[in-house]
């Protein structure tokens, strides 16, 4: 039973990185904009959040900075795919380049050849703030975690309110859907797609910093470790829906939890199977839906006002 | 019109790695560093003796092998990322058959590079396949099944096919590698995979099927009425790309690399996308931009120990050439930008 | 007008860029600070140089830390020059150890046995240049044809010993776990120390200490992999950690850390390598240091005397490359006169006899 609990509770902790970040893939898609530039958004975001914290005291001030320094990076995607109409996806591909590269020399010319290891303090959890008492498995689950764990469920609830029920949100996804359709009802069609990358910067900056203000309190290069594509198959084998990506994301957290600890009970499959999970879901469930259900259907295409 | 639109399909590389360079001078100088030393030190490092320029080109190898994979898809309109996970397939069962088989010598090699190409073409097929009977993008897919084939390397090296001490394979026999270049480190590899180039050259664009192929990526739908058999060119597209990348991975096991190891080819697949983009999706050029890459990595290391300046510089230039050349291809494309250049061109003349 | 308007589109491109890179410029001192210091004095006669490579970062406050000041340290009192270059992958150790030696550097240290390969490679190419490998096989020296290569070999043993000893005396719940970086050699033999010591002194204390099955974070970087791997083995019931994995084992004391917080008192200890680490963290009850500066030092001797390899240069306690550190206020003082008891009996080869 501890065991079930305890799993239940990794499952959680490792979800909601990435929960962030494909929250972002998803405003970003649902605008017609295939992103998958988000682990380098995720590493700025991510180094940013150490720093600013570092020197702020205050993980709070440095999740904020990682989400604004993200935007900052994210649109120069936007310009290039938005304005210039670039191709996507190897824009997206420059960023992932660039943006940890940055993240890389800017850690290294702050922090100097020191070889001290750096530490920030973290955010609290809600129940070290309200001062409860968390023996229960039930008072783990809701309040033993940071406000960012809440921010990414309410986050998932607003989105999943937005796009269905509300006229901007339906204008929204009209965008990536039928941006030429969309014109015409006078919807300003490059307007939306800069505010999904602005909202699409601020959540992959987000997801990045809590990597450093809420999980690990140090940085390392390379500590997105592939969530930012992870995110990508999650958006994917959720069908684009914010209900959808939050059951992915969680069962992508949980197939990480549970790799961990079969490797801990010493259980002889590698743990590399575990791990290719969330990229072969996403291949099958591509080739099973077809392409009629797969998407936005503008998504990847570029879209220019006066088209010949 | 067509002679400008070549000058300036040129240009934007060119202006773009000025910029890049600019640029990193900027931070190298900020840094405290003297630039043009920096520059020197990367340029010596990379070029500076022939041991260097041996390093540098057999750097550059397996970064053609992926360039030509992405450059051959593209040309057919099909986006193949998975280059990566092509050329890692390629290697793994490379590496299988020249460690397993208890075989070695010019047979060995010939069947290693002959199993590793068909590898990485049938694990090409699988995206392929998807975008033409199922519509799917075939981008997204190339991508997972990089993560997929990585992971699956992963587990050679770690669990089937360990070897002794250390999370690696078992090195391909002596008799089975690749000869060396007058000594230097460049092998043979090389010499496969300028003609490799070649051949993709001479087949785009003076072949008639490569003609057909360069129409159905130039434009699919007057492809498809003058009755090309798209679906054909896709699929062939994909199998050939891939096969160049895994004919690169199974050349670099047996050239430099001869076991399979942690991290082994990660980002060579976005690395070749790069550079075929910046090279026009020209053979010839991505060729030379391959190069051009693997010295900026080469020459970093002696850039950081002559200088100070961390190497992460060199990955922002890298990075910065990148973000430049593909944002600059996409403004020339733009109708306002060809209206600008029509309007200065023919007012140059009269001046 | 659309002249215009092509202007500002580049204007605006290289505008977005620099600006990117300004936050850049705020940090210049620090780094001209850092050049300074770095730079060797000037002195007659030839200057050695050396590089280091290394897989995790020098800033990982574990392996990659001490590995790192032991280079400065050796290099500072034989009046030699370092470079290094840090968390480079797996697959780039060979290229990078070429770099260093097409740049003349007189000697490579690479600190781990995952490098031996590399190491042999290159030792082949570069016959003129020293190659110390950290953690090196007893018989690396004599696979090299060129005799260029002498491992520095802390006995792995022995600094199982060390951490178990405590291990084995302080757990409460009788299980102890141990979280390895890599699948080496070495991280095997510290395992197996670790365990037979701390299973030895907990009978002796008329208890029992069973250590979890070693894990492997297959990467000496991944810090959240050892918040994950602690947590799991906390679950599992275990007290004291120990282990060989850089800043995964930072990651693993963080998560000890919050466990002990939640807890209200400090129950799970960790026993940090491989140099003296205790305040770093509040669960470090103790530190296995390993003196490898003395090592390199060594090496660096053998070096200026003309002589590029071939040799093993153990380090062990009675030589006095491997101590215990300083040890915390956790350990109540009954358990920490013990504890030294069987430190004298290791360094006397007494111990477990």
């Amino acid at each position: 039973m501890e065991f079930v609990t305890n799993l239940i509770l990794a499952s959680v902790r490792m979800a909601t990185p990435l929960i962030f970040l494909s929250l972002a893939e998803l405003y970003s898609q649902r605008a017609g904009l295939v992103h998958i530039g988000l682990e380098g958004l995720a590493a700025i975001g991510s180094l940013t959040g150490f720093l600013v914290s570092h020197i702020t005291g205050s993980p709070l001030m440095g999740v904020c900075a990682g989400a604004m320094v993200a935007v900052l990076v994210n649109m120069i995607y936007a310009y290039a795919t938005v304005t210039l109409c670039a191709e996507q996806i190897v824009y997206g591909m420059a960023i992932n380049i660039f943006a940890p590269a940055l993240a890389s020399f800017i850690y290294r010319v702050y922090f100097g050849a020191g070889s001290e290891l750096v530490q920030v303090s973290q955010m609290s959890s809600l129940s070290a703030l309200l001062k409860v008492n968390t023996d229960s498995f039930i008072a783990k689950l809701f309040l033993e975690q940071t406000l960012m764990v809440y921010l990414a469920y309410g986050l998932v609830i607003f989105t999943a309110i937005y796009f269905n029920k509300t006229k901007s949100g339906l204008n929204y996804k009209a965008v990536g859907e039928y941006p030429k359709a969309a014109a015409t009802l006078g919807i300003n069609v490059i307007g939306v797609k800069y505010i999904a990358s602005v909202i699409c910067g601020a959540l992959a900056g987000i997801g990045g910093a809590y990597l450093t203000t809420c999980y690990t309190t140090t940085y390392v290069d390379g500590n997105v470790a592939g969530r930012g594509f992870i995110a990508l198959a999650a958006v994917i084998f959720g069908r684009w829906n914010a209900g959808g990506v939050l059951l992915a994301c969680l069962f992508f957290g949980f197939c990480d939890a549970l790799q961990i600890r079969l490797q801990v009970a010493s259980f002889n499959v590698p743990y590399q199977f575990f791990q290719m999970i969330p990229y072969v879901a996403t291949v099958v469930v591509l080739a099973i839906i077809g392409m009629k259900k797969a998407g936005p259907k503008s998504c990847g295409k570029p879209y220019r006002k006066e088209e010949r | 019109m067509k002679n400008t639109n070549k000058i300036v399909n040129v240009m934007v590389p060119v202006i773009s790695i000025v910029l890049a360079f600019a640029i990193g001078c900027i931070i190298i100088a900020v840094l405290g560093a003297n630039p043009i030393t920096a520059l020197q030190a990367l340029w010596k490092g990379a070029f500076g003796s022939a041991r260097n320029l041996g390093t540098t080109l057999s750097r550059a190898t397996p970064l053609i092998f992926t360039g030509l994979c992405a450059c051959f898809a593209y040309r057919c309109g099909v986006f193949n990322l998975g280059g990566e996970g092509q050329f890692i397939m390629g290697a793994v069962v490379c590496c299988v058959i020249g460690t397993q088989f208890n075989i070695e010598g010019l047979p060995a090699i010939i069947l290693c590079l002959v199993a590793g190409t068909i590898a990485g073409g049938l694990w090409a097929m699988i995206p392929g396949v998807l975008k033409v009977y199922r519509g799917q993008n075939e981008m997204i897919i190339s991508i997972m099944l990089n993560y997929v084939a990585t992971l699956f390397m992963g587990v050679l090296f770690t669990n089937w096919m360990r070897d002794g001490s250390v999370p690696q394979t078992v090195a391909v026999p002596d008799a089975s590698k690749l000869t060396r270049l007058f000594g230097l480190r460049v092998t043979t590899a090389f010499i496969i995979a300028v003609v490799v180039g070649l051949l993709v050259y001479y087949f785009l664009f003076f072949t008639s099927k490569g003609f057909q192929l360069r129409a159905v990526g130039y434009n699919m739908t007057a492809a498809q009425f003058n009755g090309f058999a798209v679906k054909k060119y896709f699929l062939g597209s994909f199998l050939v790309s891939g096969m160049i990348a895994g004919l690169g991975g199974s050349a670099d096991i047996l050239g430099t690399q001869f076991f399979l190891i942690n991290g082994y080819a990660a980002g060579y697949g976005f690395d070749g996308v790069s550079m075929a983009l910046i090279g026009q999706l020209h053979p010839l050029a991505t060729m030379l931009v391959a190069i051009f890459f693997a010295a900026l990595r080469v020459g970093s290391t002696t850039m950081q120990a002559a200088t100070g300046v961390p190497t992460s510089v060199s990955d922002i230039i890298q990075a910065l050439v990148i973000v430049f050349t593909v944002a600059g291809l996409a403004m020339v494309k733009l109708p306002e930008f060809k209206a600008f250049l029509n309007r200065l061109i023919p007012r140059k003349e009269v001046a | 007008m659309k002249k215009l308007f092509a202007m500002i589109l580049v204007i605006a491109m290289a505008f977005s860029l620099v600006a990117c890179a300004a936050p850049v410029a705020e940090e210049a001192p620090a780094a001209e600070d850092n050049a300074a210091e770095e730079a060797a004095p000037a002195e007659e006669g030839k200057v050695y140089k050396v590089a280091m490579i290394c897989d995790s970062s020098i800033s990982d406050g574990g392996w990659g830390m001490a590995c790192y000041n032991a280079m400065i340290d050796a290099a500072a009192k034989y009046g030699w020059e370092t470079a290094y270059s840090d968390s480079i992958d797996q697959s780039a150790y060979f290229d990078t150890i070429d770099s260093y030696c097409s740049l003349g550097y007189d000697m490579i240290y690479a600190p781990g046995n995952q490098y031996t390969d590399a190491v042999l490679q290159a030792a082949e190419e570069y016959p003129e240049i020293a190659f110390a490998l950290l953690n090196g096989a007893e018989g690396t020296p004599a696979k090299a044809v060129n005799g260029n290569v002498s491992s520095l070999l802390p006995n792995a043993t022995e600094i199982g010993w060390i951490a178990g000893a405590l291990a084995g005396l302080m757990t409460e719940t009788g299980t102890i776990a141990f979280i390895g970086g890599m699948e080496l050699d070495t991280t095997k033999g510290k395992y197996e120390g670790f365990k037979e010591a701390a299973a030895y002194t907990a009978e002796q204390a008329g208890k029992t200490a069973t250590t979890l099955d070693i894990v492997y974070s297959n990467s000496f970087s991944a810090s959240d992999k050892g918040i994950e791997f602690a947590k799991a083995m906390i679950d599992q019931g275990a007290d004291v950690f120990f282990g060989d994995a850089s800043a995964v084992d930072s990651g693993a004391r963080q998560a000890i850390d919050e466990h002990n917080a939640a807890q209200g008192k400090v129950t799970v200890y960790d026993i940090a390598q491989p140099s003296d680490l205790l305040g770093q963290n509040e669960c470090i009850i103790c530190s296995q240091v390993t003196d490898n500066s003395s090592l390199v030092g060594l090496c660096m001797e053998a070096v200026e005397a003309g002589k590029l390899g071939g040799d093993v240069i153990y380090g062990t306690m009675a030589n006095g490359a491997l101590s215990a550190g300083a040890i915390s206020d956790l350990v109540p003082e009954d358990v920490q006169a013990k504890y030294l008891e069987y430190v004298d009996q290791m360094k006397a080869g007494t111990f477990m006899q």
